[in-house]
């Protein structure tokens, strides 16, 4: 170390800086250990907000975030300000020579092995694409001992992090409030309204409301995060290859009601993958089509395919020769070497607070004719170990106002009056599936859940003959829910059979893994709060339901049925009754009534002498029996057992309620109406088989002996709801066929020559 | 010579195809010493969407989309082409293989001298065409060798490498086809700093008269393109059949690697498991 590093909070001489003095006043104002709970209180908010992952098996830590911001004065910020512009122009520039008449090679400028041997550089071929090649750049910035800040690193491919940011301010200013309001702290939000305003004129011409979506590689990237939140800044969609479709040169998102148009991709995957057809044809993630597409004007890709080919190191030490010569001026800010000593910020320790080196990462935009930086960007902290895919800590960079000239007025160009829109609109197949199988996988669990308490209150006790028989019934529902095995079915191996299900890879664990994967899927269409309840009850279960014996096994299993009943209640309480709704209440409804006719017809498998304990196991597990009793007091029987569980419209546990349900659903859904009406047709048809069923029971002279024949009639209402539920799979969701490659596989054996 | 080419490519799907995406090479490379006559794609479905283009390596490129649903695809190439490929120097008067190296990164054939995906830097092809490149052999007779040392010491044999077999896979097998040679002489020159091009297209089908039956000759064709510095450009040698392309050969396009130009390429929705035949004629008239 040749030079020591700076202090951002102390000058040289020991004296607190100018910009930190406001910020350490309020600091001061919070009293003893005051910011040490403010720094809990994030943590908890990252957390609460699932800035986590609840998929299994993976070790994803929490975001990590410093209380103590990084302020930067507004002359600095100036300063930084335009020295990037300078340097994303020049990146422009050389983009535009790179993808063009690559003079730089021919003239010696560029090493050819910059390009040739570059992963980053795209061979796409004469014909241009169009837009600006560089929307959205960013770079590493440190503060060298010269106390000028140093380009450690430009990022010219994805510039990831600038949907982080927002999310980072969102969460500080809620457990800081009081430090921002005395500093004087540049909002963000004026940055972003200018970008959502930018991206209009950018889409291709004669498009008066673009439809704009963030393309990212799907929710097992690292940073979908990232690209969540900047799908929320910008109001755009936020969509995976497999979401996209070309039809006849133009992109399209596969939704509910059809094909929507897209006229702008915000590219947050490597350029190489967006096109399987021309580029990387191992890419499973991009768009076959893509770029013919964008050939022809029809959609723009921001930043454009081949980008990232800038961001190679041996670029940097170019820059200054490239800027004279390129936009004849002197590089206004210098690269960082690889040995600068970053400056020092005081970061919140075990009680006080501890200097260490920190990298500013900042954001600016392209609109078409200027550059504009955020004013802010992400901090971080330079903790030993920490580098592009472990970022360590963050940080908040708040510039601070200038007094005199800081005015921020509205954007000048009106934005077109949208249409009102109530319907479900634009949901995308891909997501309806998801939650679909979201709605159907929580039924399940509350299924098995009914099914192991009943047969656990029965195991913990002395159990009388009855009992046994019921237990019997229940181990054969339990093999139906595929919980247990056949060979588990005795009383003596039933319960620790359901414990071993309970535990990490077994069924029910199994059942809580998927529920965790769909809601990962789904999550962009979920609220923070909804998201938060889905997790933290589903984590609470996952954990209450292991125990180590039969009863608390009992009562830890009610857990599962708290967090089933949870999912349903925010559900119903937080989303809007479109698209995203209505699928997970499908899936529900299905899930639900097959259950109900699974177990009714397996519990009513008895001689018509016993089937008392049948009907009233099926009281039991549609948790209708105190209605039962209020509707007939203590007389059992099965025409007014099974007209409640099965034909009562009005019992949300009972069959009719689930098949009214669907009806309602699918009569809302089907846009052609001939689908429809098959549909909904179908679950009226179902609804009026199962009346005539209960009827029949109710005219019959032995209704027990009538009980007792109905599993061979239910049958038959089974394979019905199964082929429903199949015809709606195929209608909605079938969309989705696996894509193979062709030509360049292995299955093209090469016989005699290539 | 004047030659008339069919080039028949099927693909046969188990299930129904319900989109589909081509990327084709299929149309011959207008060049000097190369008049295209004519030449014509067709395709059975016809596509949705047809367009015609040229790729980064300026050779003839055309996309077929198709959205009706399929459970066939066939796409043709009929063309008449008349080649003259002018003679190769003579051996002798070509530089010194290292002057040629040193020339390469200021010329645009600089890009052909470094690895792409499908010929990796291979030190082990490096190593195997040393004999051939002793300090001060001009160029020519070091390739010409070279060529010669890869037909003899390895065995053309079907079957024995798919197309995403490696170089050094090659070299441990010392067998395979066509690619497989053309992607291992190419590793071998650009290990010693040789800008050097896959070349595909065809080898007539029915040998000159007097000469022996070549290996290749009833598919679809590779073999390198290599640079002479300069003054001299490139030549084509085709290691399969130890020759120098004169007047057998038509060229279709060239790129780094098979994986720039391959005939036909493509990604579809659905259609299970599926088969390819493919059918070459190249006749003289």
């Amino acid at each position: 170390m040749s030079e020591a590093a700076i202090d951002e909070m102390v000058d040289g001489r020991g004296h607190l800086r100018q910009h930190w003095r406001g910020l350490l006043g309020a600091f001061s104002m919070l009293g003893d250990g005051g910011l040490a709970e403010r720094g809990r209180r994030l943590e908890r908010a990252f957390a609460e907000d699932g800035v986590t992952s609840v998929m299994p098996g993976e070790a994803r830590q929490s975001w990590q975030m410093d209380p103590v911001p990084f302020p930067i004065p507004a002359d600095e910020f100036a300063t930084v300000e335009a020295g990037l512009a300078q340097r994303a122009t020049l990146l422009s520039a050389i983009l535009d020579d790179i993808y063009g008449k690559l003079t730089l090679l021919a003239d010696g400028s560029l090493p050819p092995a910059l390009l040739y041997a570059n992963a980053h550089y795209l061979r796409l071929g004469p014909a241009p694409l169009f837009g600006p090649k560089l929307h959205l750049y960013s770079a590493d910035l440190v503060r060298g001992p010269d106390g000028a800040w140093q380009v450690r690193a430009d990022r010219t491919g994805q510039a990831g992090g600038i949907g982080t940011v927002q999310e980072n301010r969102r969460q500080l200013t809620r457990v800081l409030p009081e430090a921002f309001r005395a500093l004087g702290v540049r909002p963000l939000q004026p940055f972003f309204d200018r970008w959502q305003e930018a991206l209009r004129p950018l889409a291709p011409p004669g498009r008066a409301n673009p439809s704009v979506a963030v393309l990212t590689p799907g929710t097992g990237h690292k940073l979908w995060f990232e690209h969540m939140h900047l799908a929320r800044v910008l109001s755009c969609a936020l969509v995976e290859g497999g979401d996209l479709t070309v039809r006849d040169g133009a992109l399209f998102l596969k939704t509910m009601r059809g094909l929507q148009r897209i006229d702008l991709i915000l590219r947050q995957m490597d350029g190489s993958l967006i096109d399987p057809l021309e580029l990387d044809a191992d890419s499973w993630i991009g768009v076959p089509g893509l770029l013919d597409a964008a050939r022809t004007d029809s959609v723009r890709i921001l930043n454009r395919p081949g980008s990232a080919v800038v961001e190679a190191p041996g670029f940097a030490e170019l820059l200054p020769s490239l800027c004279r010569r390129l936009l004849g001026a002197e590089l206004k800010l210098a690269n960082a070497s690889p040995d600068t000593v970053p400056s020092m910020a005081p970061c919140l320790g075990a009680g006080q607070l501890d200097a260490h080196p920190v990298v500013w990462r900042a954001f600016l935009m392209f609109d078409g004719t200027a550059w504009h930086m955020l004013p802010g960007g992400l901090a971080r902290v330079l903790a030993p170990g920490a580098d592009r895919d472990h970022p360590g800590v963050a940080k908040d960079i708040w510039v601070l106002h200038d007094e005199q000239n800081d005015i921020i007025g509205p954007i000048a160009t009106p934005t077109p009056r949208l249409p009102l829109r109530r319907n479900a609109g634009e949901l995308p197949s891909r997501v309806a599936d998801n939650l679909f199988w979201l709605g159907r996988t929580v039924e399940r669990l509350d299924r098995v859940a009914r099914l192991g308490r009943a047969a656990l209150a029965r195991l913990t006790r002395l159990a009388t003959p009855r009992e046994l028989v019921e237990l019997q019934a229940l181990a054969a529902c339990l093999i139906d829910a595929q919980v247990i095995d056949v060979e588990h079915a005795a009383p003596a191996s039933l319960g620790p059979a359901l414990m071993a299900a309970l535990r990490p890879g077994g069924a029910i664990d199994a059942l809580f893994a998927s529920v965790a994967r769909l809601t990962e899927k789904v999550r962009d269409r979920l609220t923070g709060d909804m998201y938060a309840t889905f997790t933290q009850t589903m984590r609470a279960a996952q954990a209450e339901a292991i125990q180590p014996d039969l009863d608390g096994t009992r009562l830890g299993i009610a857990a599962i049925l708290r967090f089933c009943t949870a999912v349903a209640g925010v559900a119903a309480e937080n989303m809007v009754r479109g698209g995203a709704f209505m699928f997970l209440d499908l899936g529900r409804r299905i899930e639900r009534a097959q259950a109900v006719t699974h177990e009714v017809s397996i519990v009513l498998n008895l001689p018509a002498a016993r089937i008392e304990s049948g009907l009233l196991l099926a009281l039991e597990l549609c948790d209708s029996a105190i209605t039962y009793r209020s509707r007939y007091l203590n007389v059992l029987q099965a025409a007014p057992v099974l007209d409640l569980v099965l034909a009562d419209q009005g019992n949300p546990r009972g069959l009719a309620f689930q098949l009214v349900a669907m009806h309602g659903l699918l009569d809302e859904l089907g846009s052609e109406s001939g689908v429809r009406e098959m549909l909904a047709g179908s679950a009226a048809g179902l609804l009026a088989e199962v009346e005539m069923m209960v009827g029949e029971v109710l005219a019959a002279p032995d209704q027990a002996s009538a009980a007792s024949a109905l599993p061979k009639r239910l049958a038959d209402f089974i394979a019905e709801l199964e082929g429903l539920s199949s015809r709606i799979t195929r209608r909605y969701f079938a969309v989705l066929p696996e894509i193979q490659r062709v030509g360049t596989g292995e299955t093209l054996m090469l016989r005699g020559a290539a | 010579m004047r030659y008339k080419i069919r080039h028949e490519t099927i693909y046969a799907y188990a299930k129904q195809v319900d989109l589909a995406a081509h990327m084709l090479h299929l149309s011959p490379r207008p060049l000097d010493f190369q008049r295209v006559v004519r030449a014509q794609v067709t395709a059975e479905p016809t596509p949705t969407r047809t367009r015609w283009g040229l790729d980064y390596f300026g050779n003839q490129v055309c996309w077929m989309f198709l959205d009706a649903p399929h459970e066939r695809f066939a796409v043709t190439l009929d063309a008449e082409v008349e080649i003259g490929f002018p003679s190769p120097p003579m051996p002798e008067l070509t530089l010194p293989w290292e002057l040629v190296a040193g020339e390469a990164m200021q010329a645009a054939a600089a890009e052909f001298a470094f690895a792409s995906p499908m010929v990796l830097a291979d030190s082990g092809a490096g190593a195997f065409a040393a004999p051939s490149f002793p300090p001060g052999r001009p160029i020519m007779m070091a390739l010409l060798d070279l060529t010669a040392r890869i037909n003899r010491e390895f065995a053309f044999k079907p079957g024995a490498t798919t197309i995403n077999t490696s170089v050094a896979e090659v070299l441990r097998l010392r067998a395979g086809v066509c690619q497989d040679f053309t992607h291992l002489m190419l590793a071998a020159l650009r290990d010693h700093g040789l800008p050097a091009r896959y070349v595909s297209g065809y080898l007539r089908t029915r040998p000159m008269p007097g000469q022996p039956a070549r290996r290749g000759a009833d598919q679809s064709h590779a073999w390198v393109s290599a640079w002479l510095g300069q003054a001299m450009g490139w030549v084509d040698l085709d290691p399969t059949n130890n020759l120098v392309v004169q007047d057998e050969h038509v060229v279709l396009a060239w790129g780094r690697d098979y994986g720039d130009i391959s005939p036909v390429r493509g990604v579809i929705l659905g259609g299970g498991a599926h088969s390819v035949k493919v059918g070459v004629d190249l006749e003289a008239i």
